[in-house]
């Protein structure tokens, strides 16, 4: 328990760095980030405390709110993404969801398709919306929201594997 | 009580993530320029409307006293107009050329007790109202526009530790800057006046014309007290305004119709 929380801690400030001073200077197309560090909510024990998880999340997108002199839309985003993480596992893995850690390898792969998917559309929706905040930007809220949470989706992927054969 | 405390057990994430989330959208208001516009603007639309149902009702009840106060200003103004009529025919050109254009507007909202002080009206940009236009009222100054919306803005009061406004001596035409010190909503501070101009106890204080909010010659209040510091060059002022900002209802805005010119010069 006690490596498994130091590895979490590395993880967490292994995540926010790569995020804040490699992954948001991309600008794949010009405005194309991904937001690997969502990786961290995403892969946190889907038994672990979900309270500890908010504050983690506020935490995590405060710090890179600030890293990146970025207006607050990281930290709402993260923050809600933590906290609505319950539901979406409910929605996709079904109500006995309680496998506790091998869930990414014991579930089918269209459950964990779907919730990679919903996390990071939701994330991005969230983000893009507290960024432009404006009705007259919707195109744009939801243009940039396809194609990073494609990207991000990609790369979440990708590094789960990893992980995954590192674990092993 | 213990019920109360399995409740607030129960929903403690939902709780923690509200009270994040305020913490969160304090954060982005004060951060990004951008949305601390658009929040403030959404509680102008919301505070004008509110206070505007609460306005109707009490002007309602206070029907005749403003009717007297309008009568009064009317008699005021009546006699300004033959004053300028029979000096018409020398000051014809002077009047023509007169850059500003007044609208009339009544306050909705009206605050002072803050240090940072700001006012509602009822007009806006539909009826011609801008950002940073002058708001006078029949015995003084009020601020300057800096919000609108479709039929309100939201006035700077002069009651705004922030603001600054250029001032002058009606007498001499020595000139400083008028601010508020946050206390008492009738006493104003006039700085950068140098000590090579004499003044005295009761002397008038209009606006300066070095700003394009206001036009020259708008009395704002009387010297009440100055104090001459030996080692500064600038004497320390206290102001009386004539005007009371704590009971006003009718405003006028001035729309200066030379603000272009003016700012194409400054900015050249």
């Amino acid at each position: 328990m006690n490596s498994d929380n130091i590895l979490h801690i590395f993880q967490f400030f292994l995540l926010l760095f790569l995020q804040s001073f490699l992954l948001n200077n991309i600008n794949l197309f010009g405005f194309i980030n991904p937001n690997l560090y969502l990786l961290f909510i995403i892969i946190y024990r889907l038994d672990g405390n979900p309270t500890l998880l908010i504050i983690i999340g506020f935490v995590m997108g405060l710090l890179l709110d600030l890293l990146t002199q970025g207006s607050g839309g990281h930290t709402i985003a993260t923050l809600t993404i933590a906290f609505l993480r319950l539901s979406i596992i409910k929605f996709s893995f079904g109500v006995n969801y309680d496998v506790p850690m091998g869930m990414i390898k014991g579930s089918l792969l269209r459950q964990r398709l779907l919730y990679f998917m919903l996390m990071v559309v939701i994330h991005h929706l969230i983000l893009y919306s507290i960024v432009y905040f404006s009705f007259d930007n919707t195109i744009t809220i939801l243009k940039n929201t396809l194609f990073t949470s494609f990207f991000t989706f990609i790369m979440v992927y990708i590094s789960l594997g990893l992980f995954r054969e590192k674990n092993d | 009580m213990r019920q109360l405390v399995n409740a607030l057990l129960k929903y403690k994430n939902a709780l923690l993530y509200i009270g994040l989330l305020i913490i969160s959208f304090l954060f982005l208001n004060q951060r990004s320029f951008y949305h601390q516009s658009i929040f403030s603007n959404a509680s102008l639309v919301l505070s004008s409307n509110l206070n505007q149902a609460g306005k109707n009702i009490s002007s309602y009840l206070n029907l005749a006293s403003s009717n007297e106060k309008l009568i009064a200003e009317n008699i005021k103004l009546k006699g300004l107009e033959l004053i300028l009529f029979s000096e018409q025919a020398e000051k014809n050109q002077a009047t023509d050329n007169f850059p500003f254009q007044v609208i009339g507007a009544r306050i909705i909202k009206n605050n002072y007790q803050s240090a940072r002080n700001y006012l509602i009206i009822d007009q806006g940009y539909l009826d011609g109202v801008e950002k940073e236009m002058g708001v006078i009222s029949s015995d003084g100054i009020i601020g300057i526009v800096n919000q609108i919306t479709a039929n309100f803005s939201s006035v700077i009061s002069i009651l705004h530790r922030d603001i600054k406004i250029n001032a002058s001596f009606k007498k001499n035409g020595a000139y400083g800057s008028l601010y508020w010190q946050g206390n008492h909503p009738k006493k104003m501070k006039l700085d950068d006046v140098s000590t090579i101009n004499p003044i005295l106890v009761g002397d008038t204080i209009v606006t300066g014309g070095m700003s394009d909010y206001f036009p020259y010659g708008i009395p704002i209040g009387k010297v009440s007290s100055f104090k001459r510091p030996k080692l500064e060059g600038y004497y320390d002022i206290d102001i009386e305004l004539f005007s009371n900002l704590t009971q006003k209802e009718f405003v006028y805005v001035l729309k200066n119709k030379m603000k272009d010119q003016l700012n194409q010069l400054k900015y050249e």
